[in-house]
C-alpha cells in the first residue's frame, strides 16, 4: 500500500519533512540543541553519530514517541505535532526500532496486522483475508516469506523484513530504520538493501540510522551527522568520504592505528579437538557444531567468522560450559585435558566469556558498576562469609581507570551507561578475574566508532602486552581482518578452514562462509 | 524541585508508614479516661504480636521474590509444622509427627554440619592464598568432602541422640524449636530442588507443594482433620508458654523472633556474597550464571529458608493460639506476598529490601488494627485491604508525574487509550495501535 500520488513533483528538491530548531532535554541535560533535519521524497537519508549524539531522540520526536520539545516539525510544509505514535502513523511516519517488536508465537500475517486485523462482521478475525493481504504486501515488496510462518521460526534477518512489511502496511511515506542491520548476515543485509532501494524508488523517504560506514556509503543519497546533540553536517554522499564522516562524528581525525602482528607466538594455551555440540530439537537432537579443532597460543588473537547461525557463538558457549545441549570433543587447557561443565568450571580454568548480548547475558542493568564488575569475585573476596566492600570497590575503580569507562562514579547503575561503556564494564568484569583465555562474542556490536576503536586497542594490548589468548567472534569482516592473527571460518556448524592473516580477505572469508547449497548453485 | 521529589520517592515507604500511623492516631477512639486507644501500649503490642507470624513468612518470601521466584506453599508448610509441633508437645511415643520430624531433622543436621565445616575449610584456604583473587580456591577430597561429611554425620547423630528419648515422654521447648523448623526447611528445600533440578516455574512447583503439604498436614493430624489442642501445664510442658509471653515484660516473644529474623536476613542480604547473588539472580539470572555463580544453589537456599521461617512461625502460632491444625496457615502466603509487594519489592525480581518488607508488614498490620478498632465489618475490611494494596503499589511503582498522567490522560483526550502514553519513555514499545473501524 505504498501510495504515490502521480501529481508529486518528481525529483524536485522539495522537503517532505522538515525539523526546524528542535531542542529537547531530559532532566536538565540537553539531548538535542537546535537541530535541523530535512528529508526529501524518495531519498535514503543516513543519520549518523556516536551513541548519545541525539539520533534516536530526534527519531522518537518525529515518530511521536516524545511529545514535549522545542522547535517545529513541518510535514508537506504544514507544521505538525504528534501527541503519540498513533498520530505519527496516521501522518505516514513509521519507525522500526533497533529491538524488534514482534509477537514471536504469532504468524507473519498476524504480526503485520496486529491490532488492525481484518474482521468478519466486525467481530471474528478473518484470517484468510489477512493472509491474502499479507501475501500481496510481501510480494509487492519482493520479500520471499510465508505469511503463515511463525515469527519464532524465522531468522533475525527475516524478522526484520516482517517489521518493514508491518510498517509499510500502514501506508508509511516516511520510514525510519534504527540500526536495521546490527543482527544481520551480509546476505541478509544485501536483501534488506535491495528492498530499501526499491522502497525509495517507489517514493518512500527512508531515514537510515547506522553505525556501519560501508553500508551508508553504498546505500545513502545524503548523510546527516550529529554530535553531542548538535547538527554537524548534511551533505550528498558524493561529497563525503568515510574518513570525513568519521571525523565529523568524533570531532577529531581518527588515525588508522597500526596493529602489526608479531609473529612470535607463545605456548599453546588452549587446544580444541573435534568439538561437537548437539541441541535438543523437536524431540530429537540436532548437531549444531561438528569437527571444530584449533590450537590457540598465548598472545594470539583467533578470529571466528561465518554467517549468523553458523555455529560461531556455539563454539564459545561450548568452551565456556554455557551451551544448552550435549557437548563432545576434547578440550585441553595448558596441555591438560579438562571437562568444562559449567561457567564456574571454565572460570576456574582461567577462561572468560564476554557474551554477545550485554543486556540479557552480561549485565545486571539496575545494579551499580561495582556490583557488576565484582560479581564473579564477590565470593572469592569475602572472608568468612562477609563481603569485602573495599575489595569490590577497588576492582571497580581499577576497571574504570584502566578501561576508561566514562561514568559519574562506580556507584552509577550499569543500565545508565552508554553502549560502549556498558561493554567495557562487561570486559572489566572478566578481566578482574585475571583470565588467561578471553572469549569475545561480537565485542563491538551496537557501539559507536570511538568506543570501537578503544575496544580494539584494548584487545591488542591484552594479547600483545599481557599474553592473553583471545578468541573473537564477529560478523563484521573488517573487524576480523583488523584484529585476528588467524581466522577460523564456520558454515552450517562445520569448520570450513582457518585462514592466516596474510591469506585472508573479505572475499576469501565469504567464499568459505557461504552455505553448501549456495555454493552448488554458484 | 526534582531533588525534593527524588527524596520523597526514595523514602516513600516510610512516608506510607508514617501516614498510616498518623491516620491511626487521629482516627482512634478515645477511652473513658481520655487516652488514645490506638496509641496505648497494649494496642501497639497487639499489633506487633499479630504481625509477627505473617512477618516471619514475609521475611522468607522477600528473598525468594528478589530472586524472581514466588513461594505459595508457605501457608501449608506452616500448617504441617503446627501439627507436628502440637503433636510432639502433647502426645507420647511414636506419632506420625515424630516419624516425619526426626529423620528430617537428622538430614538437615547432616547438611548443615557439612556446610559449616566445609565453609571453614574454604575460608582457611582462602586466607592462606591472601589477595590472589585471580584464582578460585579448591579443596582436596579429604577437606572438601570427607571431613565435612563426617562432621555432618556426627551432628546428625548427636541430634537424634538428643531427640529420640523425648518422643517417649513429650517434647520440650528446645526440641520442638529444632524439629518444626527442620520440617519446614526440608519441604522448602524440596520446593527449591524441584524448581532448579526440574527447571520448573516456581509458581507451579510451590502451588503443587501448597496442595500436597495441606494433604500431608491433614494426614499427619489424623482423623477428622483433628485440631490438636495444647494446654500448657496439663498436656504439655509449662515452659511452652514463654513463647507467647512478654520478654522482660516489654516485647512479646513472637515480635522478638520476627525482628531478629528480619534483621539477620537483612544483614545476610547486605553483607554476604549469598545476598549479592540473590539480587544478581533476580536482576539477570543468565548473566549471573555466566559469571560462574551457582544460581541453583542460591535459589534452593532461599526456598529452604522460606520453609524454615514458616516452621518457626508455626511454633509461635501454636504457642499463641494453643493449638495446631491443618488449616492454620490458610491464605497466609497471600498476606505475606502483599506485605512484600507493599514494601516495594518487585515481583519481577532483582529489586527489594527487608526494610521495605518490615514497613509493608507494619502498614498491613496497623491498617487491620485501625479497622478493628472502628469495628468495621470484617468483610468490608477485606475490600478495604485489597484497595490499599493496589493503591500502595500504584504509588510506589510510578513517579508522581507519571501517576498524574495516568489520572489525567483519559479525561483530557477522548481518543482510545494508547498504552504507549503511559509507558515510561525508556520502556517505550512501538505500538502500531489499531484503526478500529
Amino acid at each position: 500500500m505504498v501510495d504515490v500520488p502521480d501529481s508529486a513533483p518528481a525529483g524536485g528538491h522539495v522537503s517532505l519533512l522538515q525539523a526546524v530548531a528542535i531542542s529537547k532535554s531530559f532532566g536538565g541535560i540537553a539531548a538535542l540543541a537546535d537541530v535541523e533535519f530535512d528529508l526529501r521524497r524518495g531519498e535514503i537519508h543516513a543519520l549518523m553519530g556516536e551513541n548519545g549524539a541525539g539520533k534516536s531522540t530526534l527519531m522518537k520526536i518525529l515518530s511521536g514517541v516524545y511529545s514535549g520539545y522545542d522547535g517545529a516539525i513541518r510535514l508537506d510544509g504544514r507544521t505538525v505535532s504528534f501527541a503519540n505514535v498513533r498520530q505519527a502513523e496516521a501522518a505516514g511516519i513509521a519507525i522500526i526500532h533497533q529491538e524488534l517488536n514482534l509477537v514471536s508465537e504469532l504468524t507473519v500475517a498476524d504480526n503485520i496486522f496486529l491490532g488492525r486485523e481484518k474482521r468478519i462482521a466486525g467481530l471474528v478475525i478473518d484470517r484468510r483475508a489477512g493472509r491474502l493481504a499479507a501475501r500481496r504486501l510481501l510480494e509487492r515488496l519482493g520479500i520471499d516469506l510465508d505469511p503463515d510462518a511463525r515469527v519464532s521460526a524465522l531468522r533475525v534477518g527475516e524478522q526484520q523484513l516482517v517489521e518493514i512489511a508491518k510498517a509499510l502496511s500502514l501506508n508509511a511515506r516516511i520510514l525510519i530504520m534504527d540500526e536495521p542491520t546490527s543482527a544481520l548476515s551480509p546476505a541478509e543485509c544485501e536483501r534488506l538493501f535491495r528492498i530499501v532501494r526499491q522502497l525509495a524508488a517507489d517514493g518512500v523517504a527512508v531515514v537510515y540510522i547506522s553505525h556501519r560506514l560501508d553500508e551508508v556509503m553504498q546505500l545513502a543519497r545524503r548523510v546527516t551527522v550529529f554530535r553531542d546533540g548538535r547538527h554537524v553536517l548534511t551533505r550528498p554522499i558524493e561529497e563525503l568520504t568515510e574518513d570525513a564522516i568519521i571525523s565529523a562524528m568524533v570531532g577529531r581525525e581518527m588515525l588508522a592505528a597500526d596493529y602489526r602482528t608479531s609473529d612470535v607466538q607463545g605456548e599453546v594455551v588452549l587446544s580444541v579437538c573435534d568439538l561437537t555440540l548437539s541441541k535438543p530439537y523437536r524431540g530429537g537432537w540436532r548437531e549444531v557444531l561438528k569437527g571444530v579443532s584449533f590450537d590457540l597460543h598465548a598472545g594470539e588473537i583467533l578470529g571466528v567468522g561465518g554467517l549468523l547461525g553458523s555455529g560461531r557463538t556455539e563454539i564459545l558457549e561450548s568452551l565456556f560450559g554455557a551451551a544448552k545441549g550435549q557437548a563432545g570433543g576434547e578440550i585441553r587447557v595448558h596441555g591438560r585435558l579438562v571437562d568444562i561443565r559449567s561457567p564456574r568450571d571454565a572460570r576456574r580454568l582461567g577462561l572468560a566469556l564476554v557474551t554477545e548480548d550485554r543486556k540479557t547475558q552480561g549485565l545486571h542493568l539496575e545494579a551499580s558498576i561495582t556490583n557488576n564488575v565484582a560479581l564473579p569475585l564477590v565470593s572469592r573476596l569475602a572472608a568468612f562469609g562477609l563481603r569485602s566492600f573495599r575489595g569490590e570497590r577497588a576492582l571497580a575503580e581499577g576497571a574504570v581507570k584502566s578501561l576508561g569507562i566514562r561514568c559519574s562514579g562506580i556507584d552509577q547503575a550499569a543500565g545508565r551507561l552508554s553502549g560502549g561503556n556498558q561493554q567495557k564494564v562487561v570486559i572489566g568484569k572478566w578481566l578482574a578475574t585475571r583470565p588467561r583465555i578471553l572469549l569475545l562474542d561480537e565485542p563491538t556490536r551496537g557501539i559507536d566508532v570511538g568506543a570501537k576503536r578503544e575496544i580494539y586497542d584494548l584487545v591488542f594490548k591484552l594479547a600483545r602486552d599481557e599474553g592473553l589468548a583471545i578468541v573473537v567472534v564477529s560478523s563484521e569482516l573488517p573487524e576480523l581482518l583488523l584484529l585476528a592473527d588467524r581466522i577460523l571460518v564456520m558454515s552450517e556448524g562445520r569448520q570450513r578452514g582457518i585462514l592466516r592473516r596474510a591469506d585472508a580477505s573479505e572475499e576469501r572469508i565469504m567464499q568459505l562462509a557461504a552455505p553448501t547449497a549456495a555454493k552448488a548453485a554458484a | 524541585m526534582s531533588g525534593i521529589l527524588r527524596l520523597v520517592s526514595r523514602t516513600k515507604l516510610y512516608w506510607g508508614l508514617i501516614a498510616i500511623f498518623l491516620l491511626g492516631v487521629l482516627s482512634s477512639p478515645v477511652s473513658s479516661k481520655g487516652n488514645n486507644i490506638f496509641l496505648s501500649y497494649g494496642n501497639l503490642l497487639d499489633v506487633l504480636r499479630q504481625v509477627s507470624i505473617t512477618g516471619l513468612i514475609a521475611t522468607g518470601m522477600t528473598a525468594v521474590i528478589i530472586t524472581g521466584g514466588i513461594d505459595l506453599s508457605v501457608g501449608s508448610l506452616m500448617a504441617i509444622c503446627t501439627v507436628v509441633t502440637a503433636m510432639l508437645l502433647t502426645i507420647e511415643g511414636g506419632t506420625p509427627a515424630a516419624y516425619m520430624g526426626l529423620p528430617m531433622a537428622g538430614l538437615v543436621a547432616l547438611v548443615v554440619g557439612y556446610a559449616i565445616v566445609r565453609f571453614i575449610f574454604v575460608n582457611l584456604e582462602k586466607s592462606r592464598h591472601g589477595a590472589d583473587y585471580g584464582r578460585d580456591v579448591t579443596l582436596d577430597r579429604t577437606r572438601g568432602l570427607l571431613i565435612p561429611l563426617a562432621a555432618g554425620a556426627v551432628l546428625a547423630a548427636l541430634l537424634i541422640f538428643y531427640l529420640v528419648p523425648q518422643t517417649v515422654t513429650k517434647f520440650g521447648v528446645p526440641g520442638v524449636l529444632i524439629v518444626a523448623p527442620c520440617v519446614g526447611l526440608f519441604f522448602g528445600a524440596v520446593n527449591g530442588m524441584l524448581i532448579v533440578g526440574g527447571r520448573l516455574q516456581p509458581f507451579i512447583v510451590t502451588l503443587a507443594m501448597m496442595v500436597t503439604a495441606l494433604g500431608i498436614a491433614r494426614l499427619t493430624a489424623g482423623q477428622n482433620n483433628a485440631v490438636l489442642p495444647v494446654y500448657t501445664g496439663t498436656n504439655a510442658v509449662a515452659e511452652f508458654d514463654r513463647l507467647r509471653s512478654l520478654v522482660f515484660g516489654v516485647v512479646p516473644m513472637p515480635g522478638i523472633f520476627f525482628l531478629a529474623a528480619i534483621v539477620i536476613y537483612a544483614a545476610v542480604l547486605r553483607f554476604t556474597p549469598f545476598g549479592r547473588y540473590v539480587y544478581a539472580i533476580g536482576g539477570n539470572e543468565e548473566a549471573a550464571r555466566l559469571s560462574g555463580i551457582e544460581a541453583g544453589k542460591v535459589k534452593i537456599i532461599t526456598y529452604a529458608v522460606s520453609g524454615l521461617l514458616a516452621g518457626i512461625a508455626a511454633v509461635l502460632y501454636v504457642a499463641q493460639y494453643r493449638q495446631g491444625k491443618p488449616d492454620a496457615g490458610a491464605g497466609l502466603e497471600l498476606d505475606a506476598i502483599a506485605a512484600v509487594v507493599i514494601g516495594g519489592t518487585s515481583l519481577m525480581g532483582g529489586r527489594g529490601s527487608m526494610a521495605g518488607t518490615f514497613c509493608g508488614v507494619l502498614i498491613f498490620g496497623l491498617l487491620s488494627n485501625i479497622l478493628q478498632l472502628h469495628n468495621i465489618n470484617s468483610n468490608l475490611q477485606l475490600v478495604l485491604k485489597g484497595l490499599i494494596i493496589v493503591g500502595t503499589v500504584l504509588v510506589q511503582e510510578r513517579n508522581l508525574a507519571d501517576l498524574l498522567n495516568f489520572v489525567r490522560m483519559p479525561a483530557s483526550r477522548p481518543a482510545p487509550k494508547d498504552a504507549a502514553e503511559r509507558t515510561p519513555p525508556e520502556k517505550m514499545i512501538h505500538n502500531t495501535g489499531g484503526n478500529i473501524k
